[in-house]
């Protein structure tokens, strides 16, 4: 190419030389060179910025590890170093046990609910009709609301006795429920203000995948006489599963750490039934002083959070790379 | 006929010197004037510290609603700006500890009472305030009148920071704003529609109970309305009421902890009782403010063991449905024909670590000075901590009209008053403890039984806290 365009000049050597060519146009490795050097003086100054970024994030996590390993509390001066001491008193703690299952349960609830909704919706947004572009924003709303604020709205809602919930229902003749005033009710009841908040992110996501799916193949599927159901089992739906891994490791890296939903509402009750790792962890420092403990439980939350976020990263990676093989 | 010529006495001055003479002489005359007009002239200047902002933290309560009007008084006296933020109780206390413990000294000034500060204070985060009080420059401690005070009221501020002793004496950690103590509020029309009288011992009222229930304009109205949340007050102070009357002390004279002992065990089946049959469900989920407006908006014939100070809420029509049907009565007698009551004081404390500390005590000697209190009192900031506001006339005809009967507010106010009192030993950390004590009254509500058992695990995991 190179020699073409010198010849199309004259040949006289007015064509610049492209980046890492030989005259006669052959590609070769400059060692040193104007790119090399810039790359490494770029590299070099980004690194000043890294190196900062790198210290903020590690040293309250290098700070915060520490103290989990103290019995620091909040109003003395000073604490002592007590090892694996907090991790032990958790381990023989009850409500540490009660807190984990809640952290799970909230998580698994809140993904197997939000996915086969999301999923749901999409598919019907994917219809074409004259309400899609009106639908499609109306129901991304909920997104946009501070998950503070709707815990209180959906408080307000679900109040037993003066709430609209119940009167609701009594209008279509079901019973009254408890919703987060009982110990039964309460964490299925914060876990549908959960899905009403991030169903749409489910949504806009998986709408997004629906919409690349490739037309030819379910073109042809068409053909081949499909109905709707197997069009979406075998073709839609296998295109769909590196986005809803996404989705998942979206849903379940914020669920695992669910924390204003429960505090606006419930606080971590009644009777602990929406106890989370994270609501404990809030309560041991800034209602009872103890940072130690705090700090052991959010080392706790954090393993979880980095193990099944590593699983699911290392997943929807394979995925990836098999759909695009 | 004739002047007859006087030899003047020769002046030695001169001219100039007898003007500077004269005029010394009108100086010193007028001081002199002055000292007898005005005799002990405060030094003290509302704007030494104009200019500044201050920040602070209020718990939303009637009391915040009757300052919030006055502050813009107090940036034109003193020419310092008053930014304020306002939290409900229990996230407020959690933010407020979050920002002492990070002792930057955002909020100059805080809501908070002796419970509390006995964690601030054990940590260094409180300023005593007798120095500001004995320094003429920023106070006019004559205006200003500390012995009017109820003597008892300002005590529970003050506290030597030894923990299970000392409370009364010592620094001086907070200025008092307001004082609860308990009492049973009623609607007469009901009481009368069932032909029921006000109980006087807790076995009348566990009596009526199940009768104490009737249909309103709006839906049902239930028996009795009280804070139940997992929260210390429950033993502290309106279910800690039903306690001392029952001769529960948290710690009696011997040091033993008194959570499990059967005479508690049998003031909370009765509490549980109570509860199960005349509280709908979802009462053990009730703040007080929760408690506070389901009375207000009628849908209860009885509030339970409810601070007395709720009753500008309940008597002001624009905030209430029964402004007009409301009546006071003292506590119930225990099995021993007792009456016990806690005590509750909202103060105003001072940060260690405030930025611009004289500003910020200029504030708390503005807020709880004899005017602006009284002010304060008549905006719904009950009950008053001064005498000399009891005796104001406007106060005293305001709190007159009250309850069923004239005088009847006063009347119980002051036989509650007679036997509230903090029964709690000072610890940094007894509101987890209380909190424990809470949770094992929640779990027995859910339990439906088993009262001795939640009660005594608890209180073994108090002892632990107390010891470690």
């Amino acid at each position: 190419m190179a020699a073409e365009w010198g010849e199309s000049r004259g040949g006289a050597g007015f064509a610049p030389p492209l980046p890492n060519t030989s005259p006669s146009g052959e590609r070769k490795f400059v060692r040193s060179g104007g790119l090399e050097r810039r790359a490494r003086a770029t590299y070099l100054a980004m690194l000043a910025p890294a190196l900062v970024l790198l210290l903020a994030s590690l040293y309250p996590f290098l700070t915060g590890l520490y103290t989990g390993l103290t019995n620091k509390k909040l109003y003395l001066p000073d604490s002592e170093f007590i090892g694996l001491g907090n991790f032990q008193t958790l381990a023989a703690t009850p409500l540490f046990w009660t807190a984990l299952t809640n952290t799970l349960v909230y998580t698994a609830l809140a993904v197997l609910i939000q996915i086969p909704l999301g999923m749901a919706i999409a598919l019907l947004l994917d219809i074409p009709s004259r309400l899609q572009s009106f639908l499609r924003t109306a129901l991304v709303l909920p997104l946009l609301i501070p998950p503070v604020v709707a815990g209180l709205m959906w408080k307000t809602m679900m109040q037993p006795q003066s709430g609209i919930l119940n009167w609701l229902l009594a209008q279509v003749g079901l019973p009254p429920q408890l919703w987060l005033t009982d110990p039964a009710t309460a964490m299925i009841s914060v876990v549908l203000i959960d899905s009403w908040l991030f169903t749409p992110l489910a949504t806009i996501i998986l709408l997004a995948g629906l919409q690349s799916v490739p037309d030819d193949a379910i073109e042809a599927a068409r053909i081949d006489g499909a109905t709707a159901w197997p069009v979406f089992r075998d073709i839609r739906l296998p295109w769909l599963v590196p986005h809803i891994v996404l989705v998942a490791l979206f849903r379940i890296a914020d669920s695992l750490k669910a924390m204003e939903i429960i505090y606006a509402t419930t606080r971590g009750g009644p009777l602990d039934a929406t106890r989370t790792l994270h609501i404990m962890a809030y309560e041991e420092a800034y209602r009872w002083s103890n940072l130690g403990t705090a700090m052991a439980i959010v080392f706790v939350l954090w393993l979880i959070c980095y193990l099944v976020s590593g699983t699911l990263l290392g997943l929807w990676q394979r995925q990836e790379r098999s759909a695009y093989a | 006929m004739g002047s007859r010529y006087v030899p003047r006495t020769p002046n030695r001055f001169a001219p100039w010197q007898r003007l500077v003479h004269l005029v010394l002489a009108m100086a010193i005359a007028s001081v002199a004037a002055v000292g007898v007009v005005a005799p002990s002239r405060a030094q003290m200047d509302w704007q030494q510290r104009s200019g500044s902002t201050i920040n602070l933290l209020l718990i939303s309560h009637p009391f915040v609603d009757a300052l919030k009007p006055l502050l813009p008084e107090f940036t034109e006296l003193t020419g310092i700006e008053v930014i304020y933020e306002e939290l409900a109780e229990q996230p407020g206390f959690e933010k407020l500890l979050a920002d002492l413990s990070s002792q930057t000294g955002t909020y100059d000034l805080f809501m908070t009472s002796p419970l509390n500060n006995w964690q601030y204070a054990t940590a260094g985060w409180l300023e005593p305030l007798d120095a500001y009080l004995e320094d003429e420059a920023l106070t006019d401690l004559e205006a200003y009148d500390l012995d009017d005070f109820a003597p008892g009221i300002l005590a529970s501020g003050r506290w030597t920071r030894e923990p299970m002793q000392g409370v009364g004496e010592g620094p001086l950690w907070a200025l008092p704003i307001n004082f609860e103590t308990y009492q049973l509020a009623y609607r007469p029309s009901i009481m009368k529609q069932l032909g029921l009288e006000v109980p006087e011992t807790y076995a009348e009222l566990l009596e009526i109970a199940p009768n104490l229930a009737t249909e309103g304009p709006n839906g049902p109205i239930y028996g009795l309305i009280t804070r139940f949340d997992k929260y210390w007050d429950l033993p502290y102070l309106t279910f800690g009421t039903m306690l001392q009357s029952y001769g529960v002390e948290m710690i009696d004279a011997d040091g033993s902890l008194q959570i499990c002992s059967p005479e508690s065990i049998a003031a909370t089946t009765d509490f549980l009782n109570l509860i199960h049959t005349a509280s709908p469900e979802g009462a053990a989920a009730f703040t007080w403010d929760q408690a506070m407006q389901g009375f207000a908006s009628g849908q209860y014939v009885m509030s339970f063991n409810e601070a007395n100070l709720f009753a500008p809420v309940y008597e002001d029509p624009s905030q209430s449905a029964i402004a007009d049907d409301v009546g006071y009565a003292p506590t119930p007698l225990g099995p021993d024909g007792e009456r016990k009551a806690g005590a509750w004081v909202w103060s105003m404390s001072l940060n260690a670590n405030s930025q611009d500390k004289e500003a910020a005590w200029l504030f708390l000697q503005w807020l709880t000075s004899k005017e602006t209190m009284i002010k304060t009192h008549l905006d719904g900031n009950m009950n008053p901590v001064r005498q000399s506001a009891w005796e104001d006339p406007q106060v005293a005809a305001l709190v007159e009209n009250w309850g069923e009967t004239p005088g009847q507010y006063r009347e119980v106010a002051e036989e509650m008053a007679e036997v509230a009192a903090v029964r709690f030993p000072p610890h940094p950390e007894l509101t987890r403890m209380l909190d424990r004590w809470a949770e094992a009254i929640q779990q027995s509500y859910f339990d439906n039984g088993n009262v001795e058992e939640n009660l005594c695990a608890a209180q073994a995991d108090i002892e632990r806290m107390l010891g470690s």
